[in-house]
């Protein structure tokens, strides 16, 4: 169908299906399990005290890093102390339930892109670099 | 767990009936509209691709600073001449709006979800 022989809808259309659409996203495992990792992550203690002491460490070292001019030994304990973090079950848990909801959204956002003719993530102010 | 690019048949089925209320909404049918014309009028076509080129040349002189005033009063005029394009100038404004319009959703859309889809749904390029 060509577009000038569409029957437009009415905005409230579009808000409804929208509203439809968040919730059939909501319930989605990828959805559901993203969040049950948010809050296991939250509430994990020892994952939250490695990210802490990561920040602080960065916190310290930031205008150092800005002028390269962190010393090795200090540089090694930041990275150490960033794995340190990262590895912990929780995190990775959370990390790779991120990358399943991600990986749907992308997909479900460039169907929408494809047809609309306009890239949805990037029309709606996200850009790659944040 | 992976997708393996599967969507949920209930969110392909909700994701199709956003796409089919999108496309029939004002802005969108406006803004696809106003592409099509555009991308149909041959001097459109033109005006776009001369101010284009006079970009690129005039990025690579800058490398070697050999913009020439004439390069400068050049592309003033393409880009006068672009800016007074009806089918370029109606293509820009309904793109605006069909902009809004989905920023309107997606916001709708992340209330709900509590976190921003959009952002979800970038590609992480850099």
């Amino acid at each position: 169908m060509e577009p000038n022989q569409l029957e437009v809808s009415p905005p409230e259309a579009a808000s409804s299906a929208a509203r439809a659409f968040a919730a059939a996203l909501a319930e989605t495992t990828q959805f559901k399990a993203f969040e049950q990792a948010y809050d296991t992550l939250r509430k994990d203690s020892p994952a939250q005290e490695a990210l802490a002491a990561y920040r602080e460490k960065a916190r310290s070292l930031q205008a150092m890093l800005m002028l390269s001019a962190v010393e090795e030994a200090e540089r090694a304990e930041l990275e150490r102390l960033k794995q340190d973090y990262l590895s912990r079950p929780g995190v990775r848990a959370y990390n790779a339930a991120e990358a399943d909801l991600i990986e749907l959204s992308q997909a479900v956002a460039g169907r929408i892109s494809e047809a609309i003719g306009l890239n949805y993530a990037a029309s709606c102010g996200a850009s790659c670099c944040g | 767990m992976k997708n393996n690019g599967t969507i949920p048949p209930e969110l392909n089925v909700a994701t199709d009936e956003l796409i089919r209320n999108l496309v029939s909404s004002k802005p969108l049918a406006d803004y696809a509209r106003a592409r099509e014309q555009m991308h149909s009028d041959p001097q459109a076509h033109a005006l776009l691709e001369r101010l284009s080129g006079l970009q690129t040349d005039i990025r690579r002189k800058q490398a070697g600073g050999a913009v020439t005033q004439e390069d400068l009063k050049n592309l003033r005029a393409a880009q006068a001449d672009v800016q007074s394009n009806g089918a370029i100038i109606a293509y820009a404004v309904s793109q605006q709006e069909a902009v809004s319009f989905l920023r309107e959703i997606n916001r709708e859309i992340s209330e709900l979800l509590g976190m921003d889809f959009a952002s979800l749904a970038r590609q992480r390029t850099c």
